[in-house]
């Protein structure tokens, strides 16, 4: 069984197993973020557009197309036939190799050169024809690569992106008898012009894709850069595409606008080399259209799953996915890898075989931000988890710790029990700056536990007296509601008093609802949406009844409640309306501070670190809230300038469940934002989600870094008055 | 509208971006010369370049791509050309058309400097509108290319490694 193949489990360990994975990969992302951004920033100006307007109006264009497909699939059919192809709709993976198979051996056809076609890794072409008789070559180099060590590709684009120059040399050398120079990579490159050669003198047929089907004219449009598309198309007497329907388009006017997004978006290139329009049989020659649905027909009847027919296959989703970055596509997805590869597996290949890679997506939403046609890939993803969930997929551990979290009142006497043990430990040392020092299994060495403060954070606001206002902001005099969330409540209860005092400093009242709990993210994330209607419902009881405003330290519980919640009680009104009522009030602290209780400008004073940066919550940047650049609302109360962060809105590798599923990639995406904090040469990072702060603190504990890690709220109260 | 001089610069750019060339011809003569200074051996050229050019090797009739494979210079010809992204758009429904720009080492494709547009979205109304056209029509943006080896860029894979375009006018 090879790499690509094996289960789940034993890929990850593979993928973990090979050292140069991580920094390649990192490596290509970063590279790839620099030229694509670029590239959308000159695309952005020529056309004077912005690229979420170029993109909604590419995803409109495919939304009304698959809206009436079976009217275009005619259209284009009608056209390519008047053209001379032959058109064939075909329902399964089996249905398309059978045919395939069938105009094979009718034309006394053995050999099949391949251009790149996903759809044809899709059905296991290769494979299925050998099994009868057929041989099939592809003449993409990086496919062909992987056509010679029996792998599947580990990227929609860049297949091959996992192989080391040593290892294709090897196998190049295998194949074509001679000895190749690893570190020659025009001689193994120029190999593959002399070694595929001969396949396309003697195939009988030419197998490609297509990236579009222009329904028009009955056109395909194919968009390489090596030339091998145009050789399998000249050479062989029988063409085939295989393409799947949800690549329809209407007009020529639709395929430039495709192209726009499409190379920029996939190999950073203003166009690809080759872009190929292919209308019909080429004279004498016959031409083949298989139309695929395998899946895609019920993908599009899914409730929030059918955008995702939208996808160009550019693979940008995994250009920017931390996790991918650590595993790599033969771990991070099935036959179609990345975050697109995470949803729309369940529908080419089954739940099973979408199931093990989605406890490796942290959920950061970074994906959609660089999504062409801008496909809600994070909540998709949310969406398959849950049916995988449904399927009985879940770990039992996190199934039982999910139950155990549900009961407020259990979580509490477990947390005061973890408090007194933090307690005794700290009396007999166990406990080293603020960590337990506890032998871990070395899986898990790369962050430190966290001991348990003794006193929770709603104890510590309210065992205090108000702190007298300082200062008019608009909502001087109301009462606030304060939203702790349950981590930052225990594990950082300054943070939640720091809160209280940063809105009393604005002239309001701090009220902290009694009983209240858990919004239920942990329990959605992880897919189990019974657990977390439970805990959203206790969480809506303990707030609703009241108008005041809600504030909490939690960026990701007001995502929660905003995005989550009408998700949970979709198909119940009553819940749905008293959630509404909920998350109408509910604010971001940093929002609020620049809003409602705004503070002015400079008011904080200047501090005892040397030196600052902020690292900020990947969900909240990527979906552009409001308060998500907390180094700004920083400089502007303090006026004191952040150092530079690189990639500020990268993930952390906290990832709610995921750090604790799949601790190696928590710990390989914690490494690249500590090596960029490392870099910046602060002495203090501050950050705004409690579950970051606590990772990235028992990290940098772990890893023996010397920089304090804050939650802003920490840092801006202390610099409040003393003595007002 | 921009101008014929803002179009060739823009062209210009776009080609160099992508690996390609350009030199500015005044005739058909002159992209002959710039074409026999390349190589010892006799150009190859299309149907479509060998009507204009009246010289050359054309490609074998009956088995046209093994004729010319791997010939050092192949000259074609380009119906029009885009600024915006530096392509040329080939029109070739037959692999004989097809044979130079497929397998030569070094090919030189000729454009009328006037046949430039300006930006991709020109290129296909024009595609649009010639049903015949989109037969077998490739916009070719540079040479052959490929980053599939640990992602090194490595020009000149199955294709021609050199793309020379010879604007005339």
């Amino acid at each position: 069984m090879s790499a690509s193949t094996a289960p789940f489990k034993t890929r990850y360990r593979r993928s973990l197993s090979d050292p140069d994975l991580k920094p390649r990969l990192l490596d290509f992302q970063r590279s790839w973020r620099e030229s694509r951004d670029a590239q959308v920033q000159r695309l952005e100006q020529r056309t004077e557009q912005s690229f979420d307007e170029l993109r909604r109006d590419f995803a409109a264009v495919k939304d009304s197309t698959l809206e009436r497909l079976d009217d275009y699939i005619a259209e284009f059919r009608a056209n390519a036939e008047a053209a001379g192809a032959t058109v064939v709709e075909l329902s399964t993976a089996a249905e398309a190799v059978n045919y395939i198979a069938a105009v094979c051996k009718s034309r006394g056809i053995d050999l099949v050169v391949k251009s790149k076609s996903m759809v044809s890794e899709e059905i296991e072409l290769n494979h299925e024809l050998e099994q009868r008789g057929i041989t099939a070559i592809e003449t993409d180099l990086g496919e062909w690569l992987l056509q010679l060590a029996e792998e599947r590709p580990s990227h929609l684009v860049m297949p091959a992106i996992h192989q080391k120059r040593q290892y294709v040399a090897e196998i190049l050398g295998e194949e074509l008898g001679r000895e190749f120079d690893p570190d020659d990579i025009p001689a193994m490159v120029a190999s593959a012009r002399d070694g595929l050669r001969r396949h396309y003198l003697s195939a009988g047929a030419g197998l490609t894709g297509a990236n579009a089907l222009v329904a028009e004219t009955g056109s395909i449009m194919v968009v390489t850069n090596e030339g091998n598309m145009r050789l399998a198309t000249s050479l062989p007497d029988v063409h085939f595409v295989t393409a799947g329907i949800e690549k329809l388009i209407p007009s020529w006017a639709d395929a430039e606008r495709q192209l726009q997004l499409l190379p920029r978006s996939a190999t950073a290139q203003t166009l690809s080399t080759y872009t190929t329009c292919i209308t019909g049989a080429q004279p004498g020659k016959e031409m083949h259209i298989i139309l695929l649905d395998n899946g895609r027909r019920a993908m599009r009847e899914t409730n929030t799953i059918g955008d995702a027919l939208r996808c160009i296959r550019c693979g940008a989703c995994a250009n920017v996915c931390p996790p991918y970055q650590i595993v790599g596509g033969h771990t991070f997805g099935h036959i179609y890898t990345g975050a697109i590869g995470l949803v729309n597996t369940t529908f080419h290949h089954g739940v099973e075989e979408a199931a093990g890679p989605q406890g490796l997506c942290v959920s950061c939403g970074a994906c959609q931000t660089v999504c062409p046609v801008d496909i809600p890939l994070p909540q998709q993803i949310l969406e398959v988890r849950h049916r995988a969930h449904e399927g009985g997929h879940a770990p039992l551990w996190e199934r039982i710790a999910l139950r155990l979290w549900a009961r407020p009142r259990l979580f509490h006497h477990l947390m005061g029990l973890a408090a007194a043990g933090s307690g005794l430990a700290r009396l007999i040392g166990l406990v080293q700056r603020d960590h337990l020092r506890l032998p871990l299994p070395r899986r898990l060495g790369w962050r430190s536990v966290p001991a348990m403060p003794l006193r929770s954070g709603q104890t510590l606001i309210r065992s205090r007296r108000p702190l007298s206002h300082l200062w008019e902001s608009s909502s001087a005099g109301q009462t606030v509601d304060l939203f702790a969330q349950c981590l930052a409540d225990r594990l950082l209860p300054t943070a939640v008093d720091s809160a209280a005092r940063l809105i009393e400093a604005g002239g309001s009242s701090v009220n902290v609802p009694q009983s209240q709990h858990c919004c239920g993210l942990p329990a959605f994330d992880a897919g189990d949406w019974e657990t977390a209607r439970r805990m959203a419902k206790h969480t809506i009881e303990a707030l609703e009844g009241s108008e005041r405003q809600i504030v909490t330290t939690a960026p990701s519980c007001v995502i929660s409640m905003q995005d989550h919640w009408p998700r949970l009680f979709d198909h119940d009104p009553e819940w749905r309306d008293r959630a509404a009522a909920v998350s109408e009030r509910i604010h971001d602290l940093a929002e609020w501070l620049d809003g409602p209780g705004r503070l002015p400008d400079g008011c904080l004073s200047k501090g005892s670190s040397k030196s600052w940066t902020a690292h900020r919550f990947c969900q909240a940047s990527n979906r552009n809230d409001a308060g998500a650049r907390i180094d700004q609302l920083v400089e502007r109360l303090t006026g004191e300038t952040a150092k530079l962060l690189e990639e500020p809105e990268v993930c952390c590798g906290f990832g709610g469940l995921t750090s604790l599923a799949a601790p190696e990639v928590g710990e390989g995406i914690l490494e690249r934002k500590l090596a960029c904090v490392a870099e910046s040469g602060c002495d203090t990072l501050i950050t705004n989600n409690p579950g970051c702060v606590i990772h990235l603190r028992a990290g940098a504990n772990a890893s023996g870094t010397h920089h304090e890690t804050l939650h802003y709220a920490e840092f801006l109260a202390a610099r409040l008055p003393k003595n007002p | 509208m921009i101008t014929l001089s803002d179009r060739i610069a823009l062209f210009a750019d776009g080609l160099q971006a992508a690996q390609g060339e350009l030199v500015q011809c005044s005739s058909w003569d002159d992209v002959w010369e710039h074409a026999v200074a390349l190589s010892d051996e006799t150009p190859v050229v299309s149907p479509a370049a060998y009507e204009q050019l009246q010289r050359g090797e054309l490609p074998d009739d009956t088995d046209p791509l093994r004729s010319i494979a791997d010939r050092s210079v192949g000259v074609t010809v380009a119906t029009l050309a885009v600024a915006e992204t530096g392509s040329v758009l080939l029109i070739e429904p037959t692999p004989r058309d097809r044979a130079i720009s497929l397998l030569t080492r070094h090919l030189i494709v000729a454009v009328s400097a006037e046949d430039i547009v300006e930006d991709l979205a020109e290129g296909f109304l024009w595609l649009g509108q010639q049903p015949r056209a989109a037969a077998y029509a490739t916009f070719v943006t540079g040479p052959s290319r490929t980053a599939d080896i640990e992602r090194s860029l490595t020009i000149g894979v199955q294709g021609p490694s050199r793309m020379t375009v010879a604007v005339l006018g």
